[in-house]
């Protein structure tokens, strides 16, 4: 089967500045495809260029087949977008948008009603329908920008940095719509820069840095080549020294680092280490604080490829 | 073509809901118009005066929201969301064109009215002239606004750029107080500004009655002109999308 989405050998500079600098991904029909980045990756402007609505220097788009250049209007009919800044018209009612996005996407009549209250619903507004949205507050914003991308049932949703400046509430019911809509097989592309959102939200995965990607798989794959190592950090309040060197010793321990009373353990498997470790700390009549285990996740494999990290 | 439409409505009820336009658009130029009624009628010069006053906000409500409203647009990201959609340019173009159109209409209506009706002024021949003047000025205005959004990047720059084109073509171009002996520069502004031209025409038609036969060439010269600045505008903003 041909992959909804086929991005080949995309580039676009501004001026001497290279934004993005030749990618290509394809995303299949159903995957929830998660785009990763720092900022000024160059997540929207690939994002742009997708929808159609920066020309590429070079490379190609095909939404459902449609050469996005070539074919626009078919190509666009399929994509539903949810720009980073919420795009509203804030004088009017949260229905009087939706039903001007219908519009603009070709919705009429029975049909234009049926699908705005549908979306009110999805995103949980169905009771401020007729409130101003000027009077609305960012998180509700929003998802009604959510809502107004979704209007036309696209094939293809592009969600840029959906989850940005927004409180945990927002944030979490933005999360659940988009795991709502996985549910239902809609396809789904997922800008971010945090990394717990792509791996609660995805599939598939591609890491970009300077217009390029660097890592690219599904989320399982490269979580793995995020690294073999875990980390086991214990806060030790006596004589960490000792218990250094008594953990050192134990099978399976391939490091130890000692940070003020902060003990860093690297190991395969940090569970496995964590009861021999305990035994052998309380041996030395040590006792302990707090426990942690860091397991590899996209954030090493970007630190690792990059050597930096994803956010400042 | 129904995608137009919503274009326009959005557009109209967007501006419509707007306390500060509509301030700006309608309550500010009333009040100047009650002022100017208390002028002495006779000479002319207090049918100059509220016709002034129609012409230099038209002017002012059509540059700023042509400009001002694509500029806004381009900001919260709604100009790029229609243009992501299935909807072409040249239908948001069009929308837009018209929604100017039927605003500045509705403006010089209500303060054409008001002035008949409230304040006594003395319309009552040339209406068919007026419409065809008004449509023609509001059409070159139309234009202006759009190449200045082609141009411009903020709504400040544009809201500097209506005041100095609107002001100097209504103040200096002698509408509301007559400049004796002009001097070179005075005397070219006031044969080409738009302003000038559009309030004495308006006021000839409206007090004594002229015919459109001896309009013809003015009205031909702002159709001319507003049509090259659109045309400019609307290929300068598509290029930019
Ligand atoms: N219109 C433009 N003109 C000039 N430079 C631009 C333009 N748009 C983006 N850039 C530059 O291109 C680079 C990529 O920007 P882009 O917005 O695509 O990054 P991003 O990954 O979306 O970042 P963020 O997480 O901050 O949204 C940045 O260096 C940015 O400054
Ligand atoms: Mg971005």
């Amino acid at each position: 089967m041909k992959a909804l989405l086929e991005v080949k050998d995309l580039k676009k500079s501004f001026g001497s500045r290279q934004a993005v600098d030749g990618i290509s991904f394809e995303v299949e029909e159903g995957d929830v495809f998660g785009l990763l980045g720092p900022n000024g990756a160059g997540k929207s402007t690939t994002l742009s260029m997708i929808c159609g609505l920066l020309k590429a220097n070079s490379g190609s788009v095909t939404v459902g087949g449609y050469d996005i250049a070539a074919e626009s209007m078919a190509a666009k009919k399929l994509i539903g977008i949810v720009p980073q800044e919420p795009a509203l018209y804030t004088q009017l009612s949260a229905k009087a948008n939706l039903r001007f996005w219908g519009r603009i996407n070709g919705l009429r009549g029975k049909e234009l009603n049926r699908a705005v209250d549908e979306v009110l619903d999805l995103v949980g507004l169905t009771d401020r329908a007729s409130g101003r949205i000027g009077k609305f507050s960012g998180g509700m914003k929003r998802r009604l920008n959510i809502a107004a991308g979704l209007i036309h049932s696209p094939k293809l949703l592009i969600m840029d940095e959906p989850t940005v400046g927004i409180d945990p509430q927002s944030r979490n019911h933005i999360l659940e719509t988009v795991k709502n809509l996985k549910q239902k097989g809609i396809t789904v592309i997922y800008t971010s820069h945090y990394v717990e959102e792509v791996e609660a939200l995805c599939n598939q995965v591609a890491i970009m840095d300077n217009g390029t990607i660097i890592a690219e798989g599904s989320l399982a794959e490269l979580q793995k080549k995020g690294g073999q190592f875990q980390e086991l950090n214990i806060d030790l309040n006596s004589y960490p020294e000792k218990a250094q060197s008594a953990i050192q010793m134990l099978p399976g321990v391939e490091e130890t680092f000692l940070i003020d009373q902060k003990l860093k353990i690297v190991t395969p498997n940090a569970e496995q280490i964590l009861p021999l470790a305990l035994e052998a700390i309380s041996r030395q009549g040590v006792t302990i604080g707090e426990i942690k285990i860091h397991k590899p996740n996209l954030e090493s494999l970007f630190l690792k490829l990059t050597g930096k990290a994803l956010r400042d | 073509m129904k995608k137009t439409i919503a274009v326009v409505s959005v557009g109209i009820r967007q501006m419509l809901a707007d306390p500060l336009y509509l301030v700006f658009a309608l309550a500010v130029p009333l009040l100047m118009t009650w002022v100017m009624s208390f002028l002495p009628t006779g000479d002319g010069s207090y049918e100059m005066a509220i016709l002034g006053v129609l012409v230099m906000f038209v002017g002012l409500n059509i540059i700023t929201s042509a400009g001002g409203y694509i500029i806004d647009e381009k900001q919260t990201g709604t100009w790029q969301r229609i243009l992501a959609s299935p909807t072409s340019y040249w239908e948001l173009m069009t929308g837009y064109f018209i929604k100017i159109f039927v605003l500045a209409w509705l403006q010089s209506l209500v303060l054409l009215l008001s002035s008949k009706y409230l304040f006594g002024a003395p319309w009552n021949q040339g209406y068919l002239e007026v419409v065809v003047v008004l449509t023609v000025y509001i059409f070159a205005m139309t234009g202006l606004g759009l190449f200045i959004a082609g141009f411009v990047k903020s709504t400040g720059q544009v809201q500097m750029v209506a005041m100095a084109v609107v002001m100097v073509g209504t103040m200096l171009g002698g509408v509301f107080f007559p400049i004796e002996e002009p001097s070179g520069i005075i005397k070219l502004i006031g044969t080409v500004s738009p302003q000038s031209w559009a309030a004495r025409a308006l006021q000839e038609i409206l007090t004594s009655g002229i015919n459109l036969t001896t309009l013809v060439t003015p009205l031909l010269w702002m159709s001319a002109i507003g049509l090259l600045l659109l045309i400019g505008g609307v290929l300068k903003l598509q290029l930019e999308s």
